[in-house]
């Protein structure tokens, strides 16, 4: 088998917009993770309701991709802040298994009250670009893949600046690192993790409604994401944040080359995989640096 | 010791014994195999999550593998459907220490969240495997098993089997669960460090629970799809690892007869109901939510609070 180069930097460049994708869920289920040492099963749902907020902002801005991202984005903001104020805020932070029955159970509400109300068939979603893309070479890409990857990019941007230089972002660091310690010099563990809840919802909302106009919006969409989400965690290392972006944009790029070649199981099966080498490999994570293993 | 749960498991067993003995009708009997199937999927759950204390979302996969080893020893590889549930079990078994092994070694986190994926990695293989699984269509006409040339063609007749099945499975699990290796497991549940002190090296008693609880699911799916008749993806739809978690969670975790009481109630209740599909996954995403903030340990550790309350009460 001859290897292509344009077929090849198209998987590339397909494989970096999926990882991108990765990373935005990724960080949010690692941001809360870090926080509250709990993860939210409903993850991949907030992803889901940005898709389909995304889908309803749409027409009424006009088809404007804007406005419509940043109705999304704060819409499902709200979303969390809700969600951690109803369910998350009594957790209190060794409560691991609960927290994934409570946040399952929300996932399965979510999903079944969306496909009882706006039912199970795919929408597609148009927006002012259309189809409309930019030529690289003989490779095409649209817009709205483009537009995706940039914000995802901004937002990490962000969320870098945030974390290490403001107040607000600092304070979730330290909660992550040592809890007693935070609590020691007055951050308010609630406070912090309501932000955090809510950073991370504002994150899953933008990659909602990024990839609302490149696939098909579902309700079960978020599902087969959130899944892989879970694994690019355990691969980043627990509450590792550029870990799971680094596992995140990996991942994508591996499983595009690989459905570009094989079969599709092993395009499924590759993110398990390389979970399990990994955990044989590096129990707590590829990105696990200093600190000792006790135990 | 209290005998009484075992005499009235003993008795209830009996009573469902007799079922067919009663009814005539083909649904009902159906219900009954649901209900006697998904009390030993979920007594498994019950074993690895009640009573060692770590959560495997892995059951809906390896319900799954145990599903298709079954249909595929009798279909693709031409053995018997007996043969099929040994397979199923032993298949289970080793995958079950495969990812036990270094997934346990991390700790309870990681555990939980292998699991969910690999359990999301069987429904993937399961549909696009298309050589072996025969993809979304499934392998449909899975022929009723038979023994001693008697053939248990009819839903009666094969009620027999699930119930043999299942009086045998929970059987074992009892005998496990109440044994020193039972107790052994709630102790690491409760209390790790302690138990490498007294010398109990953790992690064999966690792998073999993990591997009996999966060889158990494994068989019980075996069993189940022959009840329907017919395996494709949509027998790992996660609507079953959701009732096999709300049985053990209503039942109270780590409390054998809660969970099993448990499975035949909830396993008949949807029938009986008779929602919509997504009025029915919501109702049971309502009552997962609401178990864990009322009762996160169930009709059973509901219970056992309310008898130690009443001790207190009397010793005051």
């Amino acid at each position: 088998m001859t290897i292509d180069a344009v077929y090849l930097l198209q998987l590339t460049l397909n494989g970096l917009a999926l990882g991108l994708l990765y990373a935005l869920i990724a960080v949010g289920l690692s941001l809360i993770f870090g926080v509250m040492e709990i993860i939210n099963f409903a993850h991949g749902e907030l992803l889901m309701l940005g898709a389909f907020a995304m889908t309803f902002a749409l027409p009424v801005m006009g088809l404007l991709y804007w406005p419509a991202l940043v109705v999304a984005v704060i819409t499902i903001g709200l979303a969390g802040y809700v969600i951690y104020e109803l369910l998350l805020a009594p957790l209190k932070p060794d409560e691991f298994e609960r927290s994934i029955l409570i946040t399952l159970g929300l996932s399965i509400i979510i999903i079944h009250v969306m496909q009882y109300f706006f039912t199970a068939t795919p929408r597609m979603v148009d927006t002012q670009y259309g189809f409309e893309g930019v030529n690289i070479g003989s490779i095409r890409i649209t817009w709205t893949r483009v537009i995706g990857a940039g914000a995802a990019l901004a937002a990490f941007g962000g969320l870098y600046l945030v974390l290490r230089h403001t107040q607000f972002g600092r304070a979730m660091r330290a909660i992550a690192q040592n809890r007693e310690a935070a609590l020691m010099v007055g951050i308010r563990p609630r406070v912090v993790a309501r932000n955090a809840v809510v950073l991370a919802s504002a994150l899953c909302g933008l990659a909602g409604a990024a990839i609302a106009p490149i696939q098909l919006v579902t309700p079960y969409m978020g599902q087969f994401l959130i899944f892989k989400a879970f694994a690019l965690v355990i691969i980043g290392g627990l509450g590792n944040i550029p870990g799971a972006i680094v596992a995140a944009l990996g991942l994508g790029l591996v499983e595009s080359w690989i459905g570009g070649f094989f079969e599709i199981v092993w395009q499924e099966a590759a993110v398990f995989l390389i979970m399990i080498a990994v955990l044989f490999v590096r129990p707590d994570g590829l990105f696990k640096s200093g600190g000792m293993r006790v135990g | 010791m209290n005998r009484l749960p075992l005499l009235l498991g003993i008795v209830a067993a009996l009573a469902f014994a007799a079922l067919p003995l009663v009814t005539t009708s083909n649904y009902v009997i159906g219900v009954g195999i649901s209900a006697l199937v998904f009390t030993v999927a979920a007594a498994a759950l019950n074993l690895i999550y009640g009573f060692t204390g770590l959560l495997s979302f892995a059951q809906l996969g390896f319900w799954g593998i145990g599903g298709y080893a079954t249909a595929l020893t009798v279909v693709t590889f031409g053995g018997t459907f007996w043969q099929g549930l040994v397979w199923a079990a032993l298949l289970n078994a080793v995958v079950a220490l495969a990812i036990g092994y270094p997934t346990l070694r991390t700790g309870r986190h990681a555990f939980v969240i292998v699991t969910l994926t690999f359990a999301l990695l069987v429904t993937l293989v399961a549909r696009d495997w298309v050589d072996l699984t025969r993809g979304p269509l499934g392998i449909p006409d899975l022929p009723r098993p038979s023994a001693f040339g008697h053939r248990f063609a009819s839903t009666a007749h094969y009620y027999w089997v699930a119930w043999g099945f299942s009086v045998l499975m929970l059987a074992f699990l009892y005998a496990l669960c109440s044994s020193r290796i039972g107790r052994t497991l709630v102790a690491i549940k409760q209390n790790e460090p302690l138990v490498r002190a007294q010398g109990i090296s953790p992690m064999p008693y966690k792998l073999a629970a993990f591997a009996i609880s999966a060889a158990v699911t494994g068989a019980a799916g075996g069993v189940y799809t022959f009840h329907l008749g017919i395996i494709d993806p949509l027998f790992l739809d996660f609507y079953y690892m959701q009732t096999f978690l709300i049985i053990v969670i209503i039942g109270g975790a780590g409390s054998f007869w809660g969970v099993v009481a448990a499975g035949v109630a909830l396993s008949a209740l949807p029938e009986v109901l008779r929602f919509s599909a997504d009025l029915r996954m919501i109702i049971y995403g309502v009552i997962l939510v609401a178990a864990m903030f009322v009762m996160p340990s169930g009709i059973a550790g509901w219970l056992r609070e309310r008898r130690l309350q009443r001790m207190r009460e009397a010793l005051r």
